[in-house]
């Protein structure tokens, strides 16, 4: 009777079949761990990216409304201090690749009601405060709830 | 079961390669060193272009920030036409620690060198970098500086502009800064690659309203 014992592991030195295997394991592994590091890295850039976009729309949409209020407002229109909030204005935020338009990421701008702020030690209004809103969504981020920035802000009329 | 044989298969000869045994390893190892050399050389040119793109955002940012800052800090600006399309801006402001003194600072393009100047000095004397790769180059497109409602691709805010009054015109700016970054094919089969990005701030010149100002200037 003959019996056959097969040995993965040889005795010779050099490199057996196991330890190959094993080697391209942890090859592969650390590799997926490096590119997965790199483009993760990446993806926080290009977030940082539209990030400060959001910022310099935010600050814009403040400066127009602040510009509003202190020259040109018509403190009886009910609509126009009450913000938009419900119907907020989309803004282009990042066209990530200028050949195509489908992977452009669009944000939702708003601004909160307007509201009048009066001291009790002083007569009449002393300025009015409001906030603005820029909202989005990053791309392949389809769970997780949409990015936010507030501004508060505050203006005198330049009558006062 | 004395008369059982061992008998062992092992993966190695002690003899050394055959012939096809080395040609087959060597056209392996080429066609692996093949795809990790164009894997490594594609991620290269992505790393390079990515670097680029990131020294012209800061730049981008940079400069439309401290513009926006003095802008809102200004009592009097003058707008002029530059070379291509951009604007020389000539901001009067206020000196913060002597009274009745005006600074004045002169924005404008050296298109030639890629860069905007105050007074004639660079906002950053790092960009653009001093030594780009081969076929790199940083290009200013746009330089502008536009009353609210003029040059912009927003329809809604063209219209609303028709209904604002004059001081608000007067006093609320659009700046833009467009650059762009070329990075032009060297070897054959490769091709000309190039990205633009807009900055963009508006500011209310509060300053222009202000009944302080009007005294200050009459």
């Amino acid at each position: 009777m003959t019996m056959k014992v097969i040995t993965w592991r040889q005795d010779e030195g050099s490199v057996d079949l196991m330890q190959l295997f094993v080697g391209l394991l942890i090859i592969s592994i650390a590799s997926i761990g490096t590119f997965q590091s790199l483009f993760y890295g990446y993806d926080q850039l290009d977030f940082n990216m539209r990030y400060r976009s959001a910022v310099s729309i935010a600050r814009s949409y403040v400066e127009y409304w602040q510009g509003r209020i202190h020259t040109d407002i018509d403190f009886k229109d009910r609509p126009v201090f009450s913000g938009n909030q419900g119907d907020p204005e989309v803004f282009l935020l990042d066209e990530r690749d200028p050949t195509t338009t489908y992977d452009d990421v669009y944000c939702e701008v708003a601004y909160s009601p307007i509201i009048a702020v009066d001291h009790e030690t002083t007569e009449g209004t002393d300025f009015y405060k409001f906030s603005v809103i820029v909202l989005w969504s990053e791309p392949n981020d389809y769970n997780g709830a949409p990015h936010q920035i507030v501004f508060s802000a505050a203006m005198v009329p330049a009558g006062l | 079961m004395n008369n059982m044989k061992t008998q062992k298969i092992i993966f190695k000869r002690d003899e050394g390669w055959t012939l096809v045994e080395a040609v087959l390893t060597i056209v392996v190892m080429a066609i692996m060193m093949l795809g990790l050399t164009i894997v490594l050389m594609a991620f290269r040119e992505h790393l390079d272009r990515s670097w680029s793109v990131r020294v012209m955002d800061q730049y981008g940012n940079d400069v439309i920030e401290q513009l926006s800052h003095q802008l809102r800090n200004a009592v009097d600006v003058e707008v002029r036409r530059g070379r291509g399309n951009t604007h020389k801006i000539d901001i009067k402001f206020l000196d913060p620690y002597v009274h009745d003194k005006y600074n004045y600072e002169y924005w404008e393009v050296d298109t030639r060198a890629g860069k905007v100047m105050i007074n004639n000095r660079p906002v950053d004397i790092f960009y653009p970098p001093s030594s780009p790769g081969r076929g790199e180059s940083f290009e200013i497109v746009q330089f502008t500086m536009t009353p609210y409602g003029q040059l912009t691709p927003n329809r809604r805010e063209r219209t609303d502009s028709y209904r604002r009054n004059e001081n608000f015109l007067n006093a609320t700016y659009d700046v833009r800064l467009k650059l762009r970054y070329n990075r032009n094919a060297i070897n054959p089969g490769e091709r000309n690659w190039s990205y633009e990005r807009e900055y963009s701030n508006r500011v209310y010149m509060r300053n222009m309203n202000l009944v302080v100002k009007k005294g200050i200037l009459d």
